[in-house]
């Protein structure tokens, strides 16, 4: 096909801007894989004999249905806004942070030591100060694979997973040793945790603001957890640093031989990875509970991998995908209390929601390349087939030439 | 510090020696093939539950006695690993999703699909099932389990599977570097556009490797799940999976080798469960002591990693098409 002939058929397509192509065509590969995700959890659930409208129904009353199922829905999602951030700040840059989870047990001990410690301060400075203490607690731990990574290649899946084992045992060793509780009445048998924390050392309930019931614990570290997604955004879209990141994280090669420092930009990020993973606890200890109990809340940087997925890595996308599995986990009392359907129905639902996402995400990003490709001109080396054919299916055949022009070897580091 | 001590820490080092080794010649097969298997835990995860259950079933409610219930038991739960794996494979292969996010949606999804299982399997229960299941007759290695001094209790009353899991090293090396099929899954994770053009079909291979790969894990997490707890427990394989991956990355993705590391690892896993007492060891506080293997780990893969050379197109995505 000569370059006079692509002319017409391209002209449409590149009136469009660019991030405004790639924003639809990742908005409709989520729609697409929520709706296929729904469509397979139907059939789970007619095999139980529901009626999978009115289960899915229910899920959506006992979260969204009233005020008081969204500031639980809210709740849930505030730490995991702060998890899938800190993960995808690595992920930017091409590293795999799986250690947010023992970066947020680290950064527990670290607060409830600074709460502990700091009590004589007046509470907006002791809040203030017990965050910063979270944060440099996920940053210590977050720094551990970030140098081992950098100065030994150690693979940072296999170093954060075994940090994550050895938070365990840390915590685990504060709380029999450093941060025991001595203030418990005398005789009475309490659950292994800390001291009890200053009342001024905790944060806010936000519920009574809106009308929320308490037993939510919805807090102000909502608004914190946003401020943290925008900030996310502006570093990684508006300054050097996000520059960098994104250059060393699809394509090593090129970035060096821009002048980028990889083994830098890698540390830099695995620390403002930490600091974000060091917020996550904050909700159960400082609104939730206001001690350091023994049986914390664990797993939330797990979900945090799979919030990051399905907000596809994009700071605004993560406050939707954190609300969203907020919702879900919600659903889960929903169907103990009105359904034949088993409550792990809604963890299978939350699996294949996260396997659609990546896949269907992985194809539209594949077509946004092999289209872009094409109008740079390129298209015509390729197979003669390749028209610009926006009514195609997702990997029609005529784009698989193109296919082979993406960078191979680029998330090899 | 009695003999017994260390005997009996080398027969627990035997047991993870098992689950480690099974593991990393699961992750063997899927990365000498050209993919990247990172969800070994989730497969292993998958392989307890699934394990647990299929030595029950077999030996109870199928009535099949002691021998070959918990046989159909373990190979159930190495075929559930080996499904569970094709998402993996389908996600990678067909898909060209990147091999470490689809590791890594392994472990999170297998996390869920095992209490789903559980509950479906064990009554509801979707952390953990009864224990004290069905398991094989415990072996005694004729000879070293004669040993004075109480060496003797490191060599008796292992499960079969553990000198299964050590003789699995002779199959493994020859199909792999003795075969025409070895020599062909592993031209795929070296160079598999060269592979190609010899007319073999690289996706067919590198699908191979990878359900292969999780029919190993599967098989190791059903041993430790039916054969050494006697139950399923959530979270019984605690970051072994990743441990397994470190012992394939040091051993530099050989068969041999990874023996020798498997067994090192076993051995520090079971410093905190029976060396506790021992000098130095016993100054440290209990939790410290439970951290050793973790710490082991992780300077063996720091100290390491720079010497190896992993398959040189592990990890990306093959984009030709089926060929011959």
């Amino acid at each position: 096909m000569s370059a006079q002939g692509m002319a017409g058929p391209i002209a449409a397509p590149s009136a469009r801007p660019a991030w405004l192509e790639s924003f639809v065509g990742q908005f409709l590969a989520l729609l697409a894989s929520f709706g296929i995700a729904l469509l397979l959890g139907s059939f789970l659930i007619l095999a139980y004999g529901e009626n999978p409208i009115e289960v899915y129904r229910s899920i959506f009353d006992a979260s969204l249905g009233s005020v008081d199922g969204l500031g639980y829905v809210l709740a849930i999602a505030t730490p995991l806004i702060f998890s899938a951030l800190a993960v995808s700040v690595c992920f930017k840059g091409g590293l795999f942070n799986i250690g947010v989870e023992g970066q947020y047990l680290v950064a527990m001990v670290t607060a409830a030591v600074a709460e502990l410690n700091l009590d004589f301060l007046p509470g907006f400075l002791l809040v203030p100060a017990v965050l910063i203490a979270a944060m440099l607690g996920g940053m210590i731990w977050a720094a551990i694979p970030g140098v081992l990574k950098v100065k030994r290649g150690a693979h940072e899946v296999v170093t954060t997973i075994m940090l994550n084992l050895i938070a365990l045992s840390l915590i685990g060793w504060a709380l029999n040793g450093p941060l025991h509780y001595n203030d418990a009445p005398a005789g009475a048998f309490v659950d292994l945790r800390s001291n009890v924390f200053p009342k001024n050392g905790l944060v806010g309930d936000l519920g009574s603001v809106f009308g929320v019931t308490p037993g939510a614990h919805l807090s102000w570290l909502l608004f914190l957890a946003i401020a943290a997604a925008i900030v996310v955004w502006f570093l990684i879209r508006r300054t050097r640093l996000g520059y960098e990141a994104r250059a060393v994280g699809s394509s090593p090669g090129s970035a060096k031989a821009g002048g980028v420092s990889i083994g830098s930009t890698q540390i830099r990020l695995f620390l403002i990875s930490g600091a974000l993973a060091g917020l996550i606890g904050m909700h159960q200890i400082l609104a939730d509970r206001g001690y350091l109990p023994l049986n914390y809340v664990v797993g939330l940087g797990f979900t945090g991998i799979a919030v990051a997925f399905l907000g596809q890595n994009n700071p605004i996308g993560i406050i939707f995908a954190a609300i969203l599995w907020g919702v879900l986990s919600r659903g889960e009392v929903a169907l103990q209390i009105s359904s034949e359907v088993p409550r792990e129905f809604i963890i299978i639902l939350q699996g294949l929601l996260i396997l659609t996402v990546v896949i269907t995400y992985q194809i539209a990003k594949r077509r946004l390349a092999a289209r872009q490709l094409q109008r740079a001109g390129m298209a015509e080396s390729l197979d003669d087939s390749a028209a610009p054919d926006d009514s195609a299916g997702p990997r029609g055949p005529e784009y698989t030439g193109a296919e082979a022009f993406e960078p191979a070897d680029e998330k090899r580091t | 510090m009695p003999f017994t001590d260390i005997a009996v820490a080398i027969q627990i080092s035997f047991i993870y020696f098992t689950v480690f080794y099974l593991t990393g010649l699961g992750g063997l097969f899927s990365e000498r093939s050209g993919i990247v298997n990172i969800g070994l835990e989730g497969l292993m995860i998958i392989g307890t539950v699934t394990g647990a259950f299929g030595v029950r079933f077999f030996t109870d409610t199928m009535g099949l006695g002691t021998v070959w219930g918990p046989i159909l038991g373990l190979l159930f739960g190495a075929l559930c690993g080996a499904i569970f794996a094709g998402v993996h494979a389908v996600a990678t292969i067909t898909f060209k999703v990147d091999h470490i996010v689809s590791g890594v949606v392994i472990n999170l999804v297998a996390i869920g699909l095992a209490r789903f299982l559980s509950s479906a399997f064990f009554d509801g229960q979707s952390t953990q099932s009864d224990p004290g299941g069905p398991h094989l007759a415990r072996l005694n290695i004729p000879g070293l389990s004669s040993l004075p001094g109480g060496l003797d209790r490191a060599f008796e009353g292992l499960s079969p599977l553990v000198i299964v899991a050590a003789l699995m090293v002779i199959p493994v090396w020859y199909s792999l570097y003795r075969t025409r099929w070895g020599l062909r899954l592993r031209s795929c994770g070296e160079n598999p556009e060269a592979t190609r053009s010899l007319g073999v079909s690289v996706p067919l291979y590198r699908y191979q490797g990878v359900l292969l790969s999780g029919a190993f894990a599967g098989l190791s997490g059903a041993f430790l799940a039916a054969e050494i707890i006697g139950a399923w427990r959530e979270g019984q394989t605690l970051g072994l999976g990743f441990v397994a991956l470190a012992a394939l990355i040091i051993s530099n993705w050989n068969p041999v080798r990874l023996m020798f590391f498997a067994w090192l690892f076993g051995f520090a896993f079971a410093i905190p469960l029976r060396l506790q007492d021992a000098p130095v060891i016993s100054l440290l506080p209990e939790q410290f002591i439970r951290m050793i293997p973790y710490v082991v780990t992780i300077v063996a893969i720091a100290g390491f990693v720079g010497r190896v050379r992993p398959p040189a197109a592990a990890g990306r995505a093959y984009e030709g098409g089926g060929g011959g």
